[in-house]
């Protein structure tokens, strides 16, 4: 092993593990908020990386541009799935049964996009995405380093949302106890569709930068949601900093491993991390030790 | 002026599987404090949780000065003056003491209000303003319980719901805890209570409710509940109808 493949594996981790932590926050979200699982973010991410792809092939708009369209498309769509499925599930088998809701959405979609725009791999376009800088002997794609700035901004800004806005007390207050904050006049319901929302919007530039990087069709989104859910239970239910030190220890851990030994070890490697972290925290890196009191 | 603050009209409500509450009458008069006891899950704060909109009656009406709270969100119940202090802990564990207090005054947006009402409640509650930047998770339950007491005050409401306010704590909280009801009592609140330290509360209370298997047993004055017979034998466990029952 040598130092320049360390340091791109670092490079790798770093840059793209940012943008599937900013994917995987719309999950962790969700799951904080509202005790919904939801297996359809995968399919979100390829739903919006479609939704790009389709504006530069019809309408020749440029996908950072596009951007402009697709985080309120994304966020559309996030909400209206939220008022006509998940809003309905009441009552304490709710993350249960959000599991076959939520997969049920994902066929759906995943069905829509493969009659659409059929099963052969497409991938976005644009003069940037073929360039790259070399610093020492690492190469930066510059797509890479775009994903990486714009992940950093939109987790910054949910961070900011949670943290120092009206709304953001009322999403922690809701992530906390939903009885205890409907009691000081939060409106839980409103609160749960937003974040719904927001947890889909952000899959528009996740989608983007994952359509610009990878070659994807319909059925992409079975290894995006497996990375998103094994990134959420590493980095700890509901964390947002959980989820972005995951989301680089997941691509950083899958480039050693490809480097050192083989591409095809990459995945499993990664299990094993995630495996050995879970038997010395179950709660994830930075989870919560007390589970929430119902 | 209108005699009732509260009116129960046949309250039927569950929680999806039979109902707890069976058809509850009784009237909160403005002012002062009435009391609810009864067994343990007799349904006192399936009672409560109707009035602040955390359960929705299956039947009935609860009228609040007139107006029907059956079917209004938690919130909607709160912006009409309607505060609930819940039987289990709800503080935001990991908010500060103060930022708890402060989520009190959620529906409040003017800043200013808001710091006026603090400042009047950190010397009500010294603890709010001795703990302010600790982590609400860090205090005692009987802390916690009297910065949720702090909390509920925020909004400055007209009723004032405690469910169970005394459990677990020590006998001097507990002279506190009675004494900061007395409070707001005398600054004009009313207050819903119920309480398992019945004695205690009734006492003090101008109204005295009596709640068994979901129905009202029997209404009356604070010290006409405490020296009814029947209570003491609904208390060791039997039920008012056994007592009821002439004996051999
Ligand atoms: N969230 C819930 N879901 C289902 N059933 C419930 C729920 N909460 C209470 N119950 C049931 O409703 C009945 C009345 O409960 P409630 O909490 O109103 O009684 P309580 O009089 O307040 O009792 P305690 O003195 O123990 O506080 C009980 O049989 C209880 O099992
Ligand atoms: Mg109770």
């Amino acid at each position: 092993m040598n130092a320049t493949a360390l340091l791109s594996a670092a490079k790798d981790g770093i840059l793209t593990g940012a943008v599937y932590a900013l994917m995987a926050s719309g999950l962790t979200l969700i799951f904080g908020v509202m005790d919904i699982i939801n297996l359809a973010q995968g399919t979100f991410v390829v739903l919006a990386a479609y939704l790009s792809y389709a504006l530069q092939v019809h309408w020749h708009i440029d996908l950072f541009v596009g951007l402009l369209i697709t985080t309120p498309a994304m966020f559309i769509i996030g909400v209206v799935i939220e008022r006509v499925f998940i809003a309905r599930l009441k009552g304490p088998d709710r993350t249960g049964m959000s599991i076959l809701v939520t997969y049920a959405v994902w066929l759906l979609i995943e069905g829509t996009l493969d009659l659409v725009f059929s099963s052969n791999d497409v991938q976005l376009q644009g003069w940037y995405v073929p360039k790259s800088f070399t610093i020492g002997a690492i190469h930066f794609g510059y797509i890479y380093v775009a994903g990486f700035l714009l992940a950093a901004l939109l987790l910054g800004a949910l961070y900011f949302m949670l943290y120092r806005t009206r709304f953001g007390v009322s999403v922690r207050a809701s992530l906390a106890d939903q009885t205890s904050a409907a009691l000081v006049g939060i409106d839980v319901k409103r609160v749960s569709t937003i974040t719904f929302g927001l947890g889909a919007a952000v899959t528009a530039a996740g989608g983007m930068i994952y359509g610009a990087t990878n070659a994807f069709n319909a059925s992409s989104s079975y290894d995006l949601i497996s990375r998103l859910l094994t990134i959420i239970v590493l980095g700890g239910m509901g964390s947002l900093g959980g989820a972005l030190l995951a989301g680089i220890v997941m691509v950083f851990i899958g480039d050693m491993v490809g480097v050192i030994w083989s591409p095809i070890w990459s995945t499993t490697a990664y299990f094993v991390v995630l495996v050995l972290v879970l038997l010395w925290r179950p709660q994830g890196l930075f989870g919560k030790v007390q589970a929430r009191v119902a | 002026m209108s005699e009732t603050l509260v009116t129960f009209a046949g309250v039927v409500a569950g929680y999806g599987g039979g109902d707890v509450l069976k058809g509850v009458d009784f009237e909160v008069r403005p002012g002062g404090v009435t009391c609810i006891v009864g067994p343990n899950g007799s349904g006192k704060s399936t009672l409560l949780k109707t009035v602040s909109g955390l359960v929705r009656p299956r039947l009935g009406e609860i009228h609040f000065k007139g107006e029907n709270l059956v079917g209004l969100s938690p919130r909607d119940i709160l912006k009409k003056g309607i505060v609930q202090v819940p039987q289990n802990h709800s503080l935001f564990r990991e908010m500060t003491v103060e930022q708890n207090v402060e989520l009190g005054a959620f529906l409040e947006r003017d800043r200013r209000v808001v710091a006026q009402r603090l400042a009047t409640i950190r010397e009500m509650f010294p603890i709010v303003a001795e703990r302010a930047h600790d982590k609400a998770g860090s205090l005692s339950g009987g802390q916690q319980r009297l910065v949720e007491f702090a909390r509920c005050l925020m909004l400055e409401p007209e009723l004032v719901i405690l469910d169970e306010p005394s459990m677990g704590l020590d006998p001097k909280t507990l002279k506190v805890m009675f004494g900061t009801i007395r409070m707001m009592r005398d600054a004009g609140r009313t207050i819903l209570l119920v309480e398992q330290n019945a004695r205690q509360a009734l006492k003090m209370a101008e109204r005295g409710v009596v709640l068994e298997n979901g129905k009202v047993r029997l209404t009356g004055s604070g010290m006409e509940v405490l020296h009814n017979p029947e209570i003491g034998a609904l208390y060791l466990g039997g039920s008012l109808e056994e007592a009821r029952r002439p004996r051999p």
